[in-house]
């Protein structure tokens, strides 16, 4: 039973901040912007939180940098994303290619200024972050054990962005115009919406939550930060695509990549694996055929947003 | 509006940039690093070409640049080191190229996979001589060291058996070992790692000393990586012997959410974590500080291929920064000097990654009683 609870914990290490990054990468999509800069967020995001976790470590007890570390990656985050927004809004460039130079451009960046900072380009941090057990909490048997042990205040914020962006998107008015620019920027500009601002406002949402995912994915897994996210930014576009763009299916999305890694990692200890003699690599292999087959069986009444990677100019009304 | 923020954007990005070379650069087309002296012509007599990893990795390329450096700095010779554009046998040669064009002398390459590299370069440049550290120039069926290169290898098993004897005399029963890659310095890394185990385990007279081993496939910090480290701690591992650049820190997180320790790797890492309680280190900036003082001397060692071994000192325990306690001051030294003077064959019986004739060997060869080996694919 220890296993199986060690299971699950593992898998949110790895399926928050899929979770998050992908739900930021559906307010861009959603509004009519590809995305694919997410990687290069999340390395900024990760690397400016992680600068303020560095400089503020010993001065401030854990969850409150935690805190403030999240709200600098937002910050970062939007602040790329402004790049990429500009570019493909007002400049109507191919978003593909906007989105490439900010990947590219995202760890050259971390790592010229960590240089010119601590003289290395790695990032150290004390991890004070990670909760053996939340009081009370905890002690619930079963979900106590799934979900208040050994865990980070970032999964529930995870969680919480789960709901949030789920209501946004589907029940506010923003969420509405937001859904048409992605689907019909013209018939949405007919009606008074102002198309160039709701991209702006996707391609923003995505850049802070990405930011926030880059330093989620970050903290659990190492002792420094070394200008890379490991693809994971490529990885949430896969699970964005896998979810067709939609928070729930997007949250199983998640989940399921998240317990292929863990398993794939971690099969040596799980009983029942270790001793079927399948190779490790099987099971590295599973979300992404699943993902290759998914869309080759639903690519005909796919989900995609119809305008996504089109740039809207007023004048082809 | 859109010109004037056009404007500024680009503004803001040139300002960035100018504002990063000034304090840090150091690669091929930018600034070299502070103290680095060019002679009179602008030409840098002493060379250093990374591999995969980075200047600061706390590794081999950084142990290798900072002895560099050590001496250049003392004789007062130019030098400066160049990043290759990519992880690539042409790559590699064409920084070798622009080396020499800047008018190196002496190029080290630290890393194996310079192995082919330096096998062409070595022919292509008679003039300039070269420091393989970690491999022998080969092209995959032909060893050759030329006159004008100098292979230096370290008996990594020596350190691995270090760490392996500290750990089980310390106590520890239920090990591990993570390595990166599985390039022979990490292969070597592992085999001596077990065989100190089951050294230390037959003089205490401890029936079974149980080890999980496994390679990464990488030298990064990955969620997967962490995972697997984990999932060895919350079934009974004691400690990780994580031998493979930020593998590492991965490793280093998963011990600091299990309670679990750490073995540091190539150099002392005892600051990179409280979980670290011993590094098995070589000796990458005494070796290479070495044989360039030996090259400014007129005394290069070329044609040769030097290992570095506790009997000169190349590998090493730190013993300032160790958490071991059982382990003392005295059983090292008994232990390092046994390998040392390669007493009763210690040293020389010792498996390495390879047999006499290059065939390589593989986990399951090393002959082992007590200790347990789960190799996990």
């Amino acid at each position: 039973m220890n296993t199986l609870y060690f299971i699950v914990q593992q898998t949110m290490f790895f399926s928050i901040p899929l979770l998050v990054v992908a739900l930021g990468g559906m307010f861009s999509e959603r509004s009519g912007v590809v995305n694919v800069a997410l990687e290069g967020i999340m390395v900024i995001g990760a690397f400016s939180g992680i600068v303020v976790i560095n400089l503020f470590q010993g001065v401030l007890p854990g969850q409150p940098i935690l805190i403030a570390a999240l709200l600098t990656a937002t910050a970062a985050g939007v602040i790329v994303s402004l790049a990429h927004a500009y570019a493909s809004v007002n400049m109507k460039a191919d978003q593909v290619i906007s989105g490439t130079a900010i990947n590219m451009f995202a760890p050259a960046f971390a790592i010229c200024v960590a240089r010119s900072i601590y003289q290395t380009q790695q990032v150290p941090f004390q991890n004070q972050f990670h909760i053996s057990k939340v009081p009370f909490l905890g002690d619930i048997p079963v979900l106590g054990d799934i979900f208040f042990k050994n865990t980070y205040i970032t999964t529930y914020i995870g969680f919480a962005i789960l709901i949030v962006s789920a209501f946004v998107l589907n029940k506010t008015k923003f969420g509405l115009r937001l859904r048409a620019c992605g689907e019909h920027p013209q018939a949405a500009d007919s009606v008074g919406v102002n198309v160039y601002k709701i991209r702006y406002a996707g391609v923003m949402i995505s850049g802070a939550l990405g930011g926030i995912g880059g330093l989620i994915f970050v903290i659990p897994t190492s002792t420094n930060f070394n200008a890379t996210v490991a693809g994971y930014g490529f990885l949430a576009l896969a699970v964005l695509i896998f979810g067709q763009w939609k928070p729930q299916r997007i949250l199983l999305a998640a989940f399921f990549f998240g317990l292929m890694k863990t398993v794939a990692s971690a099969y040596s200890v799980i009983p029942l694996l270790s001793t079927l003699s399948i190779p490790a690599e099987i099971y590295k292999i599973i979300p992404y055929a699943a993902t290759l087959i998914v869309l080759a069986f639903t690519s005909k009444n796919s989900q995609a947003p119809r305008a996504a990677g089109v740039p809207y100019d007023k004048g082809s009304r | 509006m859109k010109k004037l923020l056009a404007m500024l954007m680009a503004a803001a990005m040139t300002l960035s940039l100018v504002a990063c070379g000034g304090s840090a650069g150091g690669a091929e087309d930018t600034a070299p690093q502070e103290g680095t002296a060019a002679s009179e012509d602008g030409t840098y007599e002493l060379a250093l070409i990374t591999d995969v990893g980075t200047i600061d990795d706390k590794s081999f390329n950084q142990g290798s640049w900072e002895g560099l450096k050590k001496f250049a700095e003392e004789a007062g010779i130019s030098h400066k080191y160049y990043k290759p554009v990519e992880k690539s046998t042409d790559s590699y040669l064409a920084s070798i190229e622009l080396a020499v064009k800047g008018g190196a002398k002496l190029i080290v390459t630290p890393g194996f996979l310079y192995e082919e590299p330096i096998f062409i370069a070595q022919e292509q440049y008679p003039d300039v001589k070269f420091v393989l550290i970690d491999g022998t120039p080969n092209n995959g069926t032909e060893f050759k060291i030329a006159d004008n290169t100098v292979s230096i290898t370290y008996a990594e098993e020596q350190a691995g058996f270090l760490a392996g004897y500290a750990a089980v005399k310390e106590g520890y029963t239920k090990l591990g070992f993570m390595g990166g890659m599985a390039v022979p310095a990490v292969v070597r890394f592992g085999y001596g790692f077990v065989q100190g185990a089951e050294a230390a385990a037959a003089e205490l007279g401890i029936s079974e000393v149980q080890m999980n081993y496994h390679y990464t496939g990488g030298f990064s910090a990955t969620p997967e990586a962490q995972t697997l480290a984990a999932s060895w701690y919350q079934n009974g591992t004691e400690v990780i012997f994580a031998c493979g650049g930020a593998v590492g820190n991965s490793v280093m997180a998963a011990a600091a959410q299990s309670n679990g320790k750490v073995i540091g790797v190539d150099v002392d890492q005892s600051s990179e974590s409280e979980t670290v309680i011993t590094s098995a280190m070589k000796g990458i900036q005494a070796s290479v500080y070495d044989v360039v003082k030996k090259y400014s001397e007129g005394q290069f060692p070329g044609g040769q291929a030097l290992v570095f071994s506790a009997e000169n000192n190349g590998v090493a325990l730190p013993n300032e920064t160790s958490k071991l306690t059982n382990f003392t001051q005295d059983d090292y030294n008994a232990v390092f000097n046994a390998l040392a003077s390669d007493e009763n064959g210690i040293a020389s019986s010792m498996i390495k990654d390879a047999d006499k004739d290059g065939n390589p060997i593989s986990l399951s060869d090393i002959p082992v009683s007590i200790v347990k080996l789960t190799e996990i694919k």
